[in-house]
């Protein structure tokens, strides 16, 4: 357990420099994390909506080819972390469009 | 925005759902949910089914190695006079592979039957369940991972023979964080392949 008692410190720490180096407000702290969680649901709709795609890729590539394409090609973490950073990309596109319109 | 409400929930979902998986025993539940119990009595043969082939240098993937040495202890055993050792379908044969290294663990030439059967589980028990009948084979013990084991018994028992589980053991009960959500994954991964063979009409 020894990692998240690190994270956990130092959630801490950076907490301390933002309020009281930084003078950042501890009310922002829960609009940042809701925007976080935003960002992580547009990456789990991204995330499930890729993986569809690619499904249907693959059955589609074995129907028109009748080769053989594994399913098992979409047992792949990095897919996921490319859709997590599509929907962080996705929710700051939509912040600065939010920004233009203030 | 309502929409923007519902990705946000998604979101906290997502998150609650990740530490749930991380640092609860919720993976080994799931696993447990997915997996088949050990069952095994002498039978006509032990039947090994393919697992992720054969490596460039010609050596079995640990997959297949762990499911090869599995059938080759329940042969040296005396549950089943035949060792039937599965190969998917490349340019490699794993079947052939199988059959050397149990040849070296001291299984007769006679006892085994190696052959490259499909791409798929599906696919596989298709090609295996005429060889196994010219065989005699009734009642046979399957040698697969844990996981694996429900949808490749499904396959197996609707080809016409009386199943005996022998899973391979990928992991047990984890404790640590990173081993939980590969189990989650495991157990995820089968879940999915489960619905889709349903839906596809396999079980």
């Amino acid at each position: 357990m020894t990692p998240y008692i690190a994270v956990a410190l130092t959630s801490l720490v950076a907490y301390f420099i933002a309020v009281k180096r930084l003078g950042w407000r501890p009310s922002d702290l829960g609009r940042a994390l809701g925007r976080m969680a935003e960002s992580l649901g547009a990456g789990v709709i991204f995330a499930v909506v890729n993986a569809l795609a690619a499904a249907g890729l693959v059955l589609g590539l074995r129907t028109l080819t009748g080769r053989f394409f594994s399913l098992y090609s979409l047992d792949d973490l990095v897919w996921l972390a490319v859709s997590m950073l599509q929907g962080w990309a996705w929710g700051l596109w939509r912040d600065s469009k939010a920004a233009q319109l203030r | 925005m309502p929409s923007s409400m519902i990705v946000r929930a998604l979101g906290l979902a997502t998150l609650a759902l990740f530490f749930l998986a991380a640092f609860t025993p919720l993976p080994a539940f799931l696993y447990e949910m997915i997996t088949v119990p050990i069952h095994i009595e002498r039978a006509d043969a032990i039947v090994v089914l393919a697992g992720g082939g054969v490596l460039a240098s010609g050596q079995l993937t640990d997959t297949s190695l762990r499911r090869t040495v599995r059938g080759i202890a329940l042969y040296r055993e005396g549950l089943a006079p035949l060792l039937v050792l599965s190969g998917g379908a490349g340019r490699r044969s794993e079947g052939a592979a199988r059959s050397v290294l149990a040849g070296r663990c001291g299984v007769p030439d006679t006892a085994i039957f190696a052959t490259s059967a499909g791409h798929t589980t599906h696919e596989e028990v298709a090609a295996l369940q005429p060889l196994l009948r010219a065989r005699g084979v009734r009642r046979l013990i399957l040698v697969t991972d844990g996981p694996h084991m429900r949808r490749a018994m499904g396959l197996v028992r609707d080809a016409g023979f009386e199943v005996l589980a022998a899973p391979v053991a990928e992991v047990e009960a984890p404790t640590q964080p990173e081993p939980r959500l590969r189990l989650l994954r495991a157990a995820l991964r089968e879940g999915l392949a489960l619905v889709y063979y349903h839906i596809a009409g396999y079980l």
